[in-house]
């Protein structure tokens, strides 16, 4: 299609203001971070980063909570990643290869989960977890995460799985590999690219998560760095810099696990949603 | 797999036996299936499905936060309360303005986005992950940055709008009953625009390209071309999309608590902010359990009348 010269400069315009847009309050978490006090009350606005403050990330550490609270949220994360693939893969199998009673409800419930708000389910899993001494812990939280995201990745994987062609995982049988081992041995190393997204919704899901956290640990030692966050809006005591800081250090790794796995989950998120 | 192994030959045999007519699945034995299923279906039996279960009945009962275990049966009266209940009326309304907006917001943006990004040009790649940044950036950092940002003193938005004239007096948004919702709003949007866009940047790619290069070769205007092709081709991801924010957007809680706590005086308040409110600042489990039975059913009848809708658009295309 040809374009004018002029069409062409307003949607280079429109792409670069878009990105602006996109980029800036990200931009904006680091040049606060990185702005001396007197700039940061003076009368206009400093609008680069001042690299002579970059010891704030040192000091944003060096209390010691915020490195636990990103620990605390690094091992929720990989929890809720490993618990809800482990039980998902086997789920999305079944779904795809197996046929059974009670096929549609339990995909109608996998659906039906992913409208459920997470504040509607805070106080029955409050009471679940006293029950079980799972309040105040780390693994209540995965559990609670994972309870979440499982659907979703069992969907994707479902998908996934239904891509590969029978004939490959008949050829196994016939070799005398059990259900288990096809799906280990034949189907895992072929849906690599869907684990790899459903480990990031995973991965994003626990990492985010705040309901349960703020409502289901007291001990601040245990907190996640969402909670952590959190309890810095509207609180006055520590610098704005060192807030920053810290929600940089929580804000970057997922930014950028999230571009390298992008492709994939996109399309993982999607796939959830359109097989329904 | 610790279960005795049978040799191949005897196990293929056996299976062969036990199940001749379905060949297609010939899997181990019958209870198979159900071995994969039970760990994944018990654990949503055990953290979803029961857990909403106590839900609906705690939403006929009477139940405090201070004593959850004493609950007392009353029937319909937390659902006549609520519906009763003007402030009530208020939130519905409130909600229903944000998942709108939200909906026409982030769908009619991602689309615009993603038409501009559809053309080929140096550093598109780029282009298109840069923009993914909203998105992948954690909900509560999010709410941190845009508060910050709307800060009444030092704020760079109030400095911006103060520059050009425009500024809110006094500064506080998010304390103003007038533009605390369009700011959430304008937050939110920021962060799912480009989900939406890059859903549909990968729609618009299906578009034949000789299909809209004929229609405007034809001298068809470009408003033409695209509802008489693209619009074709992409509707149905338009649809899910729609779908998929509208859902989310009835859940959402984090962004909306962060920056104003449903405040001021309930300006912001959504349904899922006032179920937690009534539950944790209340204390009223039963009232709250009732909210967000009001919140499922509401998503209930949004995908089943969007099915619906679906249904009827994919026989009028048939015919």
């Amino acid at each position: 299609m040809k374009t004018s010269t002029a069409g062409l400069v307003i949607r280079i315009l429109a792409v670069v203001v878009a990105l602006g847009i996109a980029i800036f309050p990200i931009y904006w978490m680091l040049v606060t971070a990185l702005t001396s006090n007197a700039d940061l009350f003076a009368p206009t606005p400093r609008l680069i980063p001042d690299l002579s403050q970059l010891g704030v990330f040192g000091t944003a550490l060096a209390d010691g909570k915020a490195p636990v609270w990103l620990l605390n949220s690094l091992i929720i994360a990989v929890g809720t990643m490993v618990v809800s693939i482990t039980l998902g893969l086997p789920l999305g199998y079944a779904l795809s290869r197996f046929s059974f009673r009670g096929k549609v409800i339990v995909t109608v419930i996998l659906l039906f989960t992913q409208m459920l708000p997470e504040a509607l389910m805070v106080v029955p899993l409050f009471s679940l977890f006293r029950r079980f001494g799972l309040l105040d812990s780390l693994l209540g939280l995965i559990l609670a995460n994972s309870a979440f995201v499982l659907p979703i990745v069992a969907l994707v994987l479902k998908g996934a799985i239904d891509g590969i062609p029978r004939e490959l995982e008949e050829a196994a049988r016939v070799d005398g590999a059990r259900p288990l081992g096809v799906l280990l041995r034949i189907n895992l190393p072929l849906i690599a690219p869907s684990i790899a997204a459903t480990a990031v919704i995973a991965f994003f899901h626990a990492w985010n998560e705040y309901v349960f956290a703020v409502t289901f640990i007291f001990t601040p030692g245990m907190q996640p760095a969402s909670v952590g966050i959190a309890n810095f809006i509207g609180e006055l005591g520590t610098p704005i810099q060192t807030v920053m800081a810290v929600a940089l250090m929580f804000t970057l790794p997922a930014v950028i696990f999230y571009l390298f796995a992008q492709k994939y989950v996109v399309a993982g998120m999607t796939a959830g949603a359109v097989k329904g | 797999m610790t279960a005795v192994q049978a040799p191949p030959e005897a196990r293929g045999q056996g299976t062969m036996a036990a199940r001749p007519r379905r060949k297609r699945s010939p899997l181990g034995s019958r209870w198979t299936p159900f071995l994969f299923l039970a760990p994944a279906v018990v654990f949503i039996l055990v953290f979803q499905a029961i857990p909403l279960l106590q839900q609906i009945y705690m939403s006929f009962t009477k139940t405090t936060l201070l004593n959850p275990t004493r609950s007392e049966w009353v029937g319909l009266d937390n659902y006549a309360w609520i519906v009763g209940d003007p402030e009530f009326q208020r939130t519905l309304a409130t909600t229903f303005v944000y998942v709108v907006i939200c909906v026409v917001g982030s769908v009619g943006l991602g689309l615009g986005l993603a038409m501009l990004l559809n053309r080929a040009f140096v550093g598109r790649g780029f282009a298109r992950a840069l923009i993914t940044v909203p998105w992948a950036a954690p909900g509560i950092a999010v709410a941190l940055i845009a508060t910050w940002m709307l800060n009444a003193q030092y704020g760079i938005v109030n400095r911006l709008l103060d520059a050009i004239g425009l500024g809110v007096p006094g500064g506080a948004i998010l304390d103003s009953p007038t533009y605390a919702l369009p700011a959430i709003l304008v937050t939110t949007i920021w962060q799912l625009f480009p989900f939406t866009s890059v859903v549909l940047l990968s729609a618009l790619q299906a578009v034949p390209q000789e299909l809209t290069e004929a229609a405007t070769m034809d001298g068809a205007g470009r408003w033409w071309t695209f509802r008489a092709v693209t619009w074709q081709v992409i509707k149905p991801t338009v649809g899910l999309l729609a779908l998929l924010m509208t859902i989310w957007s009835i859940r959402r809680f984090e962004l909306i608590w962060l920056m104003t706590r449903g405040g001021p005086v309930g300006a912001t308040e959504t349904l899922v902010i006032d179920l937690y409110s009534q539950a944790f600042e209340s204390q009223q489990l039963g009232r709250a359990a009732a909210i967000g039975m009001v919140g499922v059913i509401i998503s209930l009848v949004v995908i089943l009348a969007s099915r619906m809708v679906a249904r009827i658009a994919e026989r009028k295309d048939a015919s």
